[in-house]
């Protein structure tokens, strides 16, 4: 029950993009409900047509960051008859709840935008699901093509040990396919997994082909499976790497985003509140002052989470940092003309298992991220994630970004450029605030499965915001200041007493 | 009697007079807004105008002055009970009034709970309620939390107000009450129950209380049912705010029976206060905690005795006009003994037979300061319980206390029904607040209204007076007869005109003397309120080397990895101090907080924290404790820890269990409270004891091991031991410590044996390790 609602809510979040418009422009009327009508059309038990052969292909699995990262660069041929334009990607239903942020491009062509790819709809209680990637142009009969597919998976790691003490060194462990899973058969292929560190105590070793004896090859904190020959469709060899990570595994699992612009004060106001919590190795035994603060003097590689830092947009100003019960004093602001760096401590240093909400917020002026169009309307280009930059990266389960317009905002539109996959909802809504009375326009965007790679993304939305809407609050502030003074003053005539005896 | 009805031949006779003057004062000066707006354009204008504004002014400054630890800190609640009212503000806010008049609450006092809505004074929540949706309403979003931050400040300005209403009534000089009004606003004695953050009843209550005075004071003068009605209500909210609602209880039933004794009684004293006893008693008895106490209990007892003795002199002032006098002689001496007779025995058989609850312990306490100390440690241990030391007058009215005895002289002079309340007031204030230190506050309306009585009549003898031939014209009505007696005889003998008080030199000299002790005045009001009262005591602040601020934040740090850190229904157990804070800040289950109603659950914690593991370990596990909680100030020098605070724990514990906590152990044979390698036995073995120093020494290179709060040098001997329960967190400046209790041994072992044997073959991991390395060298 539970892997058909998330795969269902995968399937609604990728037939959202499979719908968008060719370049990005959404309507906020736009319902993704009715999307599902495209993918119905697949007949439910579904077997991929095998009209592509991977002539060669290179699978990278990056565990540099708490975050995995897999691109696979393939060279397609069309074996069919006729020409094919609908290339499919295997995933298990596991995978895809924890998939995000996965984009298809041509390694040719970098000017062409990400290609279009949806879920293929079948019976959903099978162990594999299918995503289809539409190649802009069919590939002809015979001919080649070079697909650059890179996807994130999420919570990817398990801690092996999965309890350590506070001073130890921690390892986590992944699994995955030595050959890459594919629907198609593969001639030629290799897989490289790149670590953070060289220290590898573990990997799973499978007998060599050709001139190398055994694989993988370690060649520094790099291993080589590979390269192997043809490989039937479907052909999976499971792997397992034990790897040294001595970092925090930065889990935020919940991140809500506001964005408040305001024309009258030019001011556009972040918030951010985190759902934050380490997921890496618990603690065997409890937390020990003593040793932590010992160990500080010599500020050793530790996998609790000290320390974050928010590099800002130039010009950020009046920043705070508190959570559930207040203001956090630890936290440092260094703001000049190249930057605007906010450091922030947690109260308590991080160890696995351990969670840390806080919100941050702050200010930066409207002409940053605002400019006004030729024909009266407003553009505004803000980032779509502005999280911790962390060596050791940081993955957001739910991301919802709320742009709170002002009163009266309409026409809203907006692109981005996070992958369409990884948003699963967006629209319009009302939001009340500071003395409004038909509520200010709010954009929310909900993206899924994030990492802090897309950091430098940007979120672009134009409205307009006619002069009557502008002048309505100082409107009816007024007469409403006015009307109670009148209404006073009537009532001041009224004499409540009774008339004197006397 | 028989004095009190002499008496009044002579004090009859200003009485009239004043009856005439007081109609017109109240004319001209009535505080009413509306009639103001009325008056405004008749030349009055100006004046109004300038009253207005300097209200305005004076609500500024009370309101600003109380911001310190707003800019200092943040908007945060301070110190302990506040957190607990601005958690039942969030349960209000977010479950509604019903809910919350009907909330149990199972997350505190484990395993008992308490019945929240029914033991508390709901009235600031539901202003802060009540302000929070008003400003929804009109589409203001404000957080509950600076709502609650807030309510203090804002009340304080209004309650300058109502003390400028109130001594308005007891003087027709118009400064009196502006300087009241601005005495009330800034004086340390009210600052340090109202300033933002202190989010207690008595941030609305003294309010309350000021204006239910005014109320009173204005039903009595005009013997107005719809005045006395009025102070019913006030009364009522007041009730519905603050147990210290006994003060108007048994202020007014005094002030009626001392008029009633100084023969002054009157149909205006009737109606105000039989209006205001029958109402206002039915009001207070709405709110579920004060039920039917005002008819069960000693304390609410003067004011329904008043009540009947007032109907009985209403139906001896009938009889008397229907019968003649001599025979009314007969009559009156019969009936009045016979029924204060039968009244007083019913009183004390009802008491006897307990219909009638006798004085709590904390009144008591009020007659005998050390009864407490002896019979209820529990009301002895809170700080704000002791008598007053007499520098505290000083520190928290400054000159506002030799302007007292001043304004009391000035209130006999004139002697209305009003002056007597004021000088009734003071002397039962005055008494109230040299026995507990907490009752200051209750003192300090009355101190601000006498003084600034005192005080404007200096001034308007002094500045006023310009020279005696105008002054006989302008006499009759602002000045009346004070500035003649004060201006003693020269006024109507002297001929001349530039002396005495009319000299530039003496104006001069007075004037300057009086502005440079209310100028000292101010700047003491914002020494004490900047540097005394305006601590949030959640978090503390020291100074860097470089002089930059440091804030020490382990509270909350603490805080908050309970709150994320453990299960949500994680069972803390620390001393009741701190089950506020837990509640509010951690929101986990505690055993025991600051509203101390259940003794001896206290008192098992007090067990718990003085005895042995041995013993605490089945206390903690029939209580479900999960995590323990100590403050300790030894690494800081934080002076407020708790083993500062474990002789009331042992104290407290003792009380219940004599034969198995014993505070004497913890003393020194010579009678010493140790700490160190001097330290008894009973001292070291305390549950207490071992968490704070658990691992402290090594901290410190060997034997340096110090505690700066006794700056006493630990013993060198390892440290406590804890089998039982473990070190779970403890924050940067180890100002708290917490620790896990652990499960029963898996192995049944009980756990000194199972940490002995962990420890043990630890031990000898480690000399098989180094074995083979030494046969390697060799």
């Amino acid at each position: 029950m539970k892997t058909s609602a998330v795969f269902s809510a995968v399937l609604s979040l990728l037939s959202l993009a499979s719908t968008s418009s060719a370049h990005g422009h959404h309507h906020h009327h736009h319902k993704h409900s009715d999307s599902g009508t495209s993918s119905a059309s697949v007949p439910p038990a579904f077997t991929p047509p095998q009209v592509f052969k991977n002539v060669n292909l290179v699978h990278i699995v990056s565990l540099e960051k708490n975050y995995v990262k897999e691109s696979i660069n393939v060279v397609i041929e069309n074996i069919d008859k006729e020409a094919q334009s609908d290339y499919i990607l295997p995933f298990t239903n596991e995978q895809l709840s924890r998939l995000g942020g996965l984009e298809v491009r041509d390694r040719k062509n970098a000017e062409s935008g990400p290609f279009i790819v949806e879920p293929v709809k079948i019976e959903l209680f099978g162990p594999n699901q299918y995503v289809r990637v539409r190649l802009p142009t069919p590939l002809a009969a015979g001919a080649q093509q070079t697909l650059g597919i890179t996807y994130y998976l999420l919570s990817a790691y398990k801690p092996l040990p999965a309890t350590i003490k506070q001073e130890e060194q921690q390892f986590l462990s992944y699994s995955f396919s030595a050959y890459c899973p594919s629907v198609y058969t593969t001639s030629k292929q290799k897989t490289e997994v790149k670590f953070a560190s060289t220290n590898i105590p573990d990997y799973t070793k499978l007998p060599g082909s050709g001139d190398i004896k055994e694989f993988p090859q370690k060649q520094g904190s790099k291993l080589v499976y590979g390269p192997f020959d043809e490989k039937p469709a479907g052909a999976l060899e499971p792997v397992q790497v034990r790897f040294e990570f001595n970092k925090p595994l930065i889990h935020v699992s919940h991140l809500e985003r506001d964005i408040e612009i305001s024309h009258w004060g030019g001011n556009v106001a972040f918030e951010e509140r985190y759902d934050l919590e380490h997921r890496g190795a618990n603690l065997s035994s409890l937390f020990n002052r003593v040793k932590w603060q010992q160990s500080q003097y010599y500020n050793p590689v530790t996998h609790a989470l000290k320390e974050m830092k928010f590099p800002l947009r130039v010009g950020s100003a009046d920043p705070y940092y508190t959570d559930v019960i207040g203001n956090v004093s630890t936290s440092r602001f260094r703001s000049n003309k190249r930057e605007a760096l906010l450091e922030i401590k947690p109260r308590y240093p991080l160890f696995g298992g351990w969670k840390y909400p806080f919100t941050i917020g702050w200010n930066s002026d409207a002409k940053n991220f605002l400019r006004k169009t030729a024909t009266g309307g407003f553009v505004l280009n803000v980032p779509f994630l502005e999280g911790p930059k962390q060596a050791e990266g940081v993955e957001y389960e739910q991301v919802v970004v709320r742009l709170i317009l002002p009163e009266g905002a309409e026409n809203v539109k907006w692109t981005t450029g996070i992958p369409k996959s990884s948003i699963s909802e967006a629209g319009v809504q009302i939001h009340k605030t500071f003395l409004d009375t038909i509520g200010r326009t709010a954009l929310v965007i909900k993206g899924r499965n994030l990492v802090d790679d897309f950091r430098d993304r940007d979120l672009t939305v134009t409205y307009d915001y006619p002069l009557s809407a502008v002048l309505r609050k100082p409107i009816v502030v007024f007469s409403s200041a006015m009307t109670v003074f009148v209404s006073l003053w009537l009532l001041s005539l009224i004499n409540l007493k009774f008339t004197p005896k006397k | 009697m028989d004095q009190s009805v002499n008496d009044s031949e002579p004090l009859q006779q200003p009485a009239p007079p004043r009856g005439s003057t007081n109609h017109q004062i109240t004319a001209i000066m009535s505080a009413d807004s509306l009639e103001r707006l009325a008056v405004a354009g008749k030349g009055d204008s100006t004046r109004t105008l300038l009253r207005v504004i300097i209200l305005l002014l004076i609500a500024g400054a009370a309101i600003s002055s109380r911001l310190f630890s707003v800019i200092r800190f943040e908007s945060i609640i301070h110190e302990f009970d506040p957190w607990f009212n601005f958690r039942a503000t969030k349960y209000l806010v977010a479950n509604g009034f019903y809910k919350f008049w009907d909330w149990f609450d199972d997350r505190t006092w484990h395993p008992l709970g308490r019945v929240t809505g029914g033991t508390l004074y709901p009235g600031l929540m539901v202003t802060s309620g009540v302000i929070y949706h008003a400003l929804r309403a009109l589409s203001i979003p404000v957080d509950i939390r600076n709502v609650c931050v807030l309510l203090a400040p804002a009340f304080s300005g209004l309650t300058a107000y109502a003390a400028y209403l109130l001594t308005n009534e007891m003087t027709p000089s118009s400064s009196a009450g502006l300087l009241a009004a601005i005495f009330m606003g800034i004086a340390p004695g009210y600052i340090s129950r109202s300033v933002a953050g202190s989010y207690d009843n008595e941030a609305i209550a003294i309010f309350l209380l000021v204006f239910t005075f005014y109320l009173w004071i204005k039903a009595l003068k005009l013997g107005s049912m719809l005045w006395g009605a009025l102070c019913a209500l006030f009364y009522g909210y007041m009730v519905a705010s603050w147990g210290g609602y006994a003060f108007i209880t048994c202020l007014l039933p005094l002030h009626a029976f001392v008029l009633i004794c100084m023969g002054r009684y009157s149909t205006r004293l009737y109606v105000s206060y039989t209006s205001w006893y029958a109402l206002g008693t039915l009001a207070s008895m709405q709110i579920p905690f004060v039920g039917f106490l005002p008819v069960k209990t000693s304390e609410h007892m003067p004011a329904l005795g008043i009540f009947g003795f007032l109907q009985l002199l209403a139906f001896l002032d009938y009889v008397r006009s229907a019968i003649p006098s001599r025979q009314f002689q007969t009559f009156l001496w019969v009936f009045a003994g016979s029924v204060f007779g039968i009244g007083l025995t019913g009183l004390v058989i009802a008491t006897s037979a307990g219909y009638i609850a006798p004085w709590g312990g904390r009144f008591y306490s009020l007659w005998d300061t050390g009864y407490a100390k002896i019979h209820i440690p529990i009301i002895a241990s809170v700080s704000e319980h002791q008598p007053t030391a007499w520098p505290a007058f000083f520190f928290d009215l400054n000159m506002l206390i030799w302007l007292l005895p001043a304004g009391i002289y000035l209130c006999y002079q004139k002697l209305a029904d009003e002056h007597v309340f004021v000088i009734v007031y003071a002397l039962f204030g005055s008494y109230f607040a040299g026995v507990m230190v907490r009752l200051m506050l209750t003192l300090t309306p009355v101190v601000c209204v006498a003084a600034a009585i005192a005080l404007s009549t200096i001034l308007d003898t002094y500045l006023k007076a310009k020279s005696p031939i105008p002054e006989e014209h302008l006499v009759e009505e602002p000045t009346d007869g004070t500035s003649k007696k004060v201006s003693k005889p020269g006024l109507r003998a002297s001929s001349k005109p530039y002396i005495g008080i009319y000299a530039t030199f003496s104006k001069v000299t007075v004037a300057g003397a009086m502005t440079a002790y209310l100028l000292m005045f101010v700047a003491h009001c914002t020494w004490v309120t900047s540097n005394a009262y305006s601590s949030p005591s959640v978090v503390l602040a020291s100074r860097m080397p470089d002089g930059s601020q440091h804030i020490i934040d382990d509270y909350r740090e603490a805080y908050q990895w309970l709150r994320q850190n453990t299960k949500d229904d994680a069972k803390i157990m620390s001393w009741w101090d701190y089950g506020y804070q837990i509640g509010g800040m951690a929101d986990r289950p505690t055993l025991v907080d600051n509203n101390t109603w259940n003794n001896t659950h206290i008192a098992t914690v007090g067990k718990a924290m003085a005895s042995r593991e041995e013993v605490s370990y089945p206390i903690m596990r029939q209580h479900e404790v999960d995590y323990i909680l100590v403050v300790f100030g030894g690494l800081l020098g934080y002076s407020g820890d708790d083993i500062n605070k474990f002789l009331w724990m042992v104290r407290i514990a003792e009380g219940i269990w004599p034969d198995e906590v014993k505070e004497r152990e913890f003393f020194t044979p010579r009678g010493e409270y140790r700490v160190d390698a001097g330290a008894t036995d009973t001292m070291k073995n305390s549950l207490m004891y071992k968490m704070s120093y658990h691992n402290y020494n090594n901290l410190f290179p060997p034997g340096q091991a110090q505690d700066r709060v006794r700056g006493v040098r630990l013993p060198d001997d390892g440290g406590p031991v804890l089998n039982s329960i473990e070190e779970a967190f403890t924050s940067e400046n180890w100002i708290i410590r917490i620790y896990k209790v652990k499960d029963l041994d898996n192995l049944g072992r009980d756990h000194a044996s199972a940490s002995a044997f962990e420890r043990g073959q630890k031990k000898k991991k480690v000399i098989k390790k180094k074995g083979p390395r030494v046969l390697r060298v060799d």
